[in-house]
């Protein structure tokens, strides 16, 4: 082994690396980035804005009870909101009214000895934010519960089937995930590939406007974002089964996602943000020069939303400062939207849905005129 | 395609182009009657690529103006009527030679097979149609590009060094269909550092450092500076040019 020849491709490397800002900076700075966006996130994490209520069947003897559990939670700085009885709390819940409802049971004293069984009652439609609300409560609960015995929980939701799983609540913001991601980093590169190769030079060396060319990327790109989330979903909500064949077992294919809504409403919704996603490729890829950068954007662009979303906690109880960005982000919108539509089963008439539409829209519009305002031109 | 304009096919008056300190196009004054090849000659840097960005609309000069058949640039109208091959071959390497021409025939408004094929044809790729982009040799491709830049029969054609890193063979071919498509009235604008291709141009305009250095046929700038090549013609009237 000549050590020198050695030496001389390890300096040619660092002698890269000196002219390619991009990358170092990426290498020292995108992991601090997202880490430190990770800690501030969950350290920093408020309580969740939490309406709670409490159901009271066990009559006379569970006033007491109700009492204490409302004084309890109140001072944890929970809003406790009254009702007039179950079917009540639940038209609160589906209104979105309240958050959270505490149903104690008829035989809440029946068997002294016994653990009560409480139910709690949430909407369901994202277990980030049920979840937070729901040990939230009971934290509150824990110091008035000494001395008796333990109580069982019955988690029950309003939206989902009782027999669903956490698959059911991640799979709307995966299937969302997937079409944003991967049709914004082959819409990136192949606008690279434009820029860089001479096709863009010629392109508008000849009569194109730039919204043509805006345009029929988004439609080309958006042809095959469409067949991707075609797939997505049919694989989510699909399941085929195949049976048992001499030495190969039965076995499976798709996740059987419980759906409550209309396929091609949660498509629409993924079409809109996959729309976002070619024209952010579009717009990004003025910024590289390589397809590695475009690459690079991943931590950068992908990474943050996939923490601020709402996927994994709830976008009421992120730090203060964070918020505003969350609602800034196209994947926000497009994961609430459909969830409205897999979990709630909204259709066009609901207003949550129709903003969530809107506001994808106006991103994917807003971003279009930003990825045509990258493609110079001096064209009067 | 080919408009029947009177007067000269490109007109610069006092033409320039800046990028914070660099003048790389100064103050250029120029009127080129149509129907004739005009090598644009200069070393690398000199700013040709720089001009010719400036005759197709792809830059708006800092001062001065150019206009192309009549018309001032940026125009986007006017690029229905002008062809631009660029130095890099700009071309999808993922289409095939027919896909390729056909794409860019379209973004002119051309929709004719036959004259599709007509320009595969002259190009010499005809039995390469369907052959994908990235499976042809640096020759093909080189054609191909050109076949891209002639499908709209543009009356004003930028080759911006159509013929760099080609064979010898294939320069003869190309210089055979650039003359072929001047006595058809197309008005040819060729940029190159090649000095032996000069002597194919009806008029030479020599530039360095962005400014015009000298114009007129090989013959001319030979006897001007005086001496019995090119080369030694540039570097002579390129003496007293550089900036200081």
């Amino acid at each position: 082994m000549n050590l020198r020849r050695t030496f001389a491709i390890s300096r040619r490397i660092a002698n890269a690396f000196k002219r390619d800002e991009r990358s170092l900076a990426l290498m020292f700075v995108a992991p601090i980035i997202v880490l430190g966006l990770l800690g501030w996130v969950i350290r920093d994490q408020g309580e969740p804005e939490t309406r709670f209520a409490v159901v009271n069947l066990a009559g006379a003897p569970g006033d007491r009870f109700q009492l204490a559990i409302e004084q309890a939670v109140a001072d944890a700085g929970v809003t406790v909101v009254q009702v007039d009885d179950e079917p009540a709390a639940r038209d609160a819940l589906r209104n979105g009214d309240v958050d959270v409802v505490l149903v104690l049971p008829d035989d809440l004293l029946a068997n002294p000895s016994g653990a009560p069984a409480l139910r709690f009652i949430t909407p369901g439609i994202n277990p980030a934010d049920d979840g937070g609300r729901v040990s939230r409560i009971q934290a509150a609960l824990l110091p008035a519960m000494t001395g008796g015995a333990v109580p069982t929980i019955e988690p029950e939701t309003i939206y989902g089937s009782p027999d669903g799983d956490q698959l059911d609540a991640f799979a709307p913001a995966l299937v969302a995930f997937f079409a944003y991601f991967l049709v914004f980093v082959l819409t990136g590169i192949s606008f690279l590939r434009e820029r860089i190769g001479g096709t863009l030079e010629r392109l508008l060396a000849s009569p194109i406007r730039r919204s043509e060319i805006v345009t029929g990327y988004s439609a080309g790109f958006g042809f095959f974002a469409t067949l991707q989330v075609i797939l997505i979903m049919a694989f989510a909500l699909g399941t085929i089964h195949v049976p048992a064949n001499g030495p190969f077992p039965a076995f499976s294919i798709g996740l059987g996602i419980a759906n409550a809504g209309s396929p091609a409403l949660a498509f629409l919704v993924a079409l809109l943000l996959a729309l976002g996603a070619v024209n952010l490729g579009i717009f990004l890829s003025t910024f590289a020069r390589t397809e590695l950068q475009v690459v690079q954007f991943i931590p950068i662009v992908i990474v943050p939303q996939a923490l601020l979303c709402g996927l994994l906690w709830p976008i009421s109880s992120l730090p203060d400062l964070l918020q505003p960005i969350a609602r800034v982000l196209p994947l926000t919108y497009a994961i609430d939207g459909l969830r409205e539509v897999l979990v709630k089963g909204s259709d066009l008439s609901s207003d949550a849905l129709r903003f969530d539409l809107a506001i994808l829209a106006a991103i994917a519009v807003f971003l279009a005129v930003l990825a045509s305002l990258t493609i110079r031109r001096e064209v009067a | 395609m080919t408009s029947a304009v009177q007067g000269p096919a490109i007109v610069t008056q006092d033409l320039t182009k800046r990028f914070g300190e660099l003048e790389a196009v100064a103050a250029v004054d120029l009127a080129l009657p149509p129907g004739r090849i005009y090598g644009l000659l200069g070393p690398n840097g000199s700013g040709k690529t720089t001009l010719i960005r400036l005759l197709a609309g792809l830059a708006r000069p800092t001062s001065g103006t150019a206009r192309v058949l009549g018309v001032e640039m940026p125009s986007r109208s006017n690029l229905e009527h002008i062809g631009y091959m660029t130095q890099a071959d700009g071309i999808y390497a993922e289409l095939s030679v027919w896909e390729n021409v056909r794409f860019f025939a379209a973004l002119f408004g051309v929709h004719d097979d036959n004259a599709l094929l007509n320009v595969i044809e002259v190009v010499d790729l005809a039995d390469r149609r369907n052959t994908p982009a990235f499976e042809l040799s640096g020759g093909m491709r080189r054609r191909l590009s050109l076949a891209c830049a002639l499908v709209h029969k543009p009356a004003i054609l930028f080759l911006d060094e159509p013929t760099v890193g080609i064979d010898p063979a294939l320069r003869v071919q190309f210089w055979g269909y650039f003359r072929d498509l001047a006595e058809a009235g197309t008005t040819l604008l060729v940029a190159s550092h090649v000095m032996d291709e000069a002597d194919r141009c009806d008029e030479l305009l020599l530039i360095l450092h962005g400014r015009l250095l000298a114009r007129g046929s090989g013959t001319d700038i030979r006897e001007q500076a005086g001496v019995p090549d090119l080369e030694g013609a540039f570097l002579k009237l390129g003496d007293g040019s550089r900036p200081s």
